[in-house]
């Protein structure tokens, strides 16, 4: 079929630029500090400081400089491939299944709005809100064929008990629906929030053109708002990196059955507490942090999530 | 914005779960109040300090309830030792493996008690309970309550089924094996983490974790006590007559309510806490007997899972007297650790705890003489480890895993001894 409409929407009516003698008004200055001040000042307080301070433990051990030491240890610590390892197989089943899930429910919602969107956005909320000993118990029970509503499923894929599903390969399956059911309701309602700002007469041009409700998602809908599905992707790739409370809290349920290093994070934390070094602590968090800086990078420099020029932004 | 939210639902996990231990985790500010005694102990032990405060009106004392999670106190006394405030100076260990890690010089917390509690009264506590925290000749803590091993069996099953109660591990094998042909998915024992590890190379006396000091450790499963295990457990793995099932699994629940329990060599506690409560088994059904022996062996020797021990801070200066005085009377108070739920450590309060357990209409028979015996006959090698929990998950990615899969295990003890090996390094031990 063909449809009049272009497939990708004009860019909006190029903006002039603005005008290089613009007018300065009196306390401007004063506002961007007054917004942009609690901010700068959390950031200071909480993150650049905590980084900068963690760059000096890392180079410390016992009190004294000890130059790359902790580096090399925790690059030779046989936890951290095996915590590298699983986190990357998580990545490779949570970062798909969450895409796809939040793709298909927001488009879903967004094709057909009701009185029930508001409520189902709720709902996709709602796993998200069951965290600590309740949220363990919880999987644990997900997770035991003979009590899971999902037995006959769990069944299917060979799991006889919570010990074959705490152990292994379809551990880190369970984790990557943990975390599916944890985080996509967050970016569903992002996304059904983006679907929403979408120009209407783009839409109802798509309409008049006949286009099916599946041609409108698919050429029109998604290409509008890739920037968004980008940054769905990339954000859940730092925080999926960094996967801490899904074995965390599932190892209280289950004790004994997951390691305490199963995700680098993990391990990170274990440094800390168990082992009382904070010096190899502080050298893997950064690295850690490196992750998620680069991806903070990508989305800011290739996404265009931040551009303020709206001819930039497509 | 994804990071906060994690860190969010860490914060207020940790929040839950300290609020699970009863009045809310361990709120930092330490004993730095000039003479206030500071005591961590779990929900269990908290009526135990409070009834130490009441009869100690001139002893200033703050009892703060703390989890009983694994790691908590190493977590927190890791802390305390980065800001050198915020020791408490008592704390009760529900995992007595962490006695490794807060003794060790890079922690530094736990204090030698040899001078502070008399040797007489180290003595009474069960041979060789002391072990757990005994560390190049020094004694770091008193052990609260001890889980040696029996073997546990349903008599009712054993009866219908003509069976005896078996006296050596290769009677032990034949009953296995014959019942898990004759009755299909009867089991005989669970090889899962510390319950595997713990109750069967653990009664072996199969080096896996034998401190020999604070920074030494011997692990060598090449060792006779160590093949004789996988030996045992090959055949019984290939029948399923032992499952790779962990017990606290609902699945294993589901087994004690089949009937499909015939035998389980495990911790004294199983009696009280898992075949009633958990796997629903009736009274009057439940009997323990003493571990099977070895090869070569007319004494049974039992393994240990789990117990409890207390620390004294190092840190705790002109109130240490105080403190070693509290955890003296916490584990020692014959009237006080009859009542409690677990078997005593202390011997002349095991036996007084004995006698309601002896009565107990739950047992097809009376418990005590099994289980003192086990408390008598402890494995010696089974000392306290910083790698406590790569331990178990390394026994489950090897062992349990062959048995799983029809894999030889013998084999598989060589891939567990690379783990240890690797794990003890990690925890700063060399291993001999």
């Amino acid at each position: 079929m063909r449809t009049l409409t272009p497939t990708r929407p004009p860019a909006a009516e190029p903006v002039p630029r603005a005008q290089p003698r613009r007018p300065r008004h009196r306390g401007r200055g004063a506002a961007v500090w007054f917004l942009a001040g609690p901010y700068a000042a959390f950031l200071a307080v909480f993150g650049l400081a905590p980084a900068g301070y963690a760059l000096w433990t890392s180079f410390v051990h016992d009190g004294s400089f000890a130059g790359g030491r902790n580096w090399t240890a925790v690059l030779d610590d046989y936890r951290l491939g095996e915590a590298a390892q699983n986190v990357t197989t998580y990545l490779l089943i949570w970062l798909p299944v969450l895409l796809l899930t939040v793709l298909s429910l927001a488009f879903t919602l967004h094709a057909r709005p009701g009185r029930a969107t508001g409520a189902l956005q709720l709902v996709y909320y709602l796993p998200g809100a069951v965290t600590g000993s309740a949220a363990a118990l919880l999987w644990l029970f997900m997770v035991s064929p003979d009590s899971s509503p999902f037995g006959p499923l769990l069944r299917l894929l060979d799991v006889e008990n919570a010990t074959d599903a705490l152990s292994g390969g379809s551990l880190i399956a369970v984790l990557a629906v943990m975390g599916v059911a944890v985080h996509a309701g967050g970016w569903i309602v992002v996304l059904y929030g983006a679907l929403n700002a979408l120009p209407k007469d783009v839409l109802e041009a798509a309409q008049v053109d006949g286009a099916s409700a599946w041609r409108t998602m698919w050429h029109i809908k998604l290409p509008m708002v890739r920037t968004y599905v980008a940054f769905v992707l990339i954000s859940s790739f730092a925080s999926g990196s960094q996967v801490f409370v899904e074995p965390t809290v599932l190892s209280t349920g289950a004790p004994g059955q997951i390691s305490p290093t199963w995700s680098v994070n993990q391990l990170a934390y274990v440094y800390a507490t168990q082992d009382g070094d904070f010096g190899k602590a502080a050298a893997l968090s950064l690295a850690m942090l490196a992750v998620g800086l680069l991806a903070a990078w990508i989305v800011i420099a290739r996404t265009r999530m931040y551009a303020t020029d709206p001819t930039e932004a497509r | 914005m994804k990071r906060w939210r994690a860190a969010y639902l860490a914060a207020v996990a940790a929040l839950v779960l300290s609020g699970c231990g009863g009045t809310g985790g361990g709120s930092g500010k330490s004993g730095d109040g000039k003479g206030e005694l500071l005591v961590w102990v779990d929900n269990t032990r908290t009526p135990a300090a409070q009834q130490y405060k009441k009869a100690h009106p001139d002893q200033k004392i703050r009892v703060v309830t703390i989890p009983p999670e694994a790691g908590y106190v190493p977590t927190k006394v890791s802390l305390a030792n980065r800001t050198k405030s915020g020791w408490p100076d008592v704390v009760f260990l529900t995992n007595p493996a962490e006695a490794a890690t807060l003794a060790s010089d890079k922690f530094g917390y736990a204090a030698p008690l040899d001078d502070l509690v008399p040797k007489s009264v180290r003595d009474g506590f069960a041979p060789g309970s002391l072990d757990t925290c005994t560390f190049g000749g020094k004694t770091y803590c008193l052990r609260n309550d001890i889980a040696p091993t029996v073997l546990w069996y349903d008599a009712s099953l054993m009866k219908k089924y003509g069976y005896q109660v078996p006296k050596t591990w290769a009677e032990y094998q034949q009953t296995g094996l014959k019942a898990a042909k004759d009755h299909p998915g009867t089991i005989v024992g669970a090889i899962n983490g510390k319950y595997g590890a713990g109750t069967y190379f653990g009664s072996s006396g199969c080096p896996t974790r034998d401190t020999l000091s604070l920074t030494k450790v011997h692990i060598d499963l090449t060792q006779a006590s160590c093949t004789r295990v996988a030996g045992l457990l090959q055949p019984m793995a290939e029948e399923k007559a032992v499952t790779t099932v962990v017990p606290t699994d609902p699945a294993f629940a589901k087994l004690g309510a089949d009937d499909k329990i015939l035998m389980l060599p495990g911790p004294a506690w199983f009696g009280d806490f898992m075949f009633g409560p958990a796997f629903k088994i009736p009274k009057g059904r439940i009997a323990a007997a003493p571990m099977p022996t070895w090869p070569g062996e007319t004494k049974s020797y039992a393994g240990q899972v789990g117990g409890g021990a207390f620390l004294v801070s190092a840190h705790a200066g002109d109130r240490t007297e105080a403190a070693a005085d509290l955890v003296r009377w916490m584990t020692t108070d014959v009237n006080l650790q009859a009542k409690q739920p677990t078997y005593p450590a202390f011997t002349a309060a095991a036996e007084k705890w004995g006698e309601a357990k002896s009565e107990d209409p739950y047992y097809a028979s009376d418990p005590m003489p099994a289980l003192s015996e086990a408390a008598n006959a402890l494995r010696p090698g089974f000392g306290a480890v910083r790698f406590e929990a790569d331990w178990q998950t390394s026994f489950n990615d090897t062992v349990g895993k062959a048995a799983d899969s029809g894999g030889n295990l013998e084999k598989a003890l060589a891939s567990w001894q690379e783990k240890l090996d690797a794990a003890a390094k990690t925890g700063e031990y060399t291993v001999e």
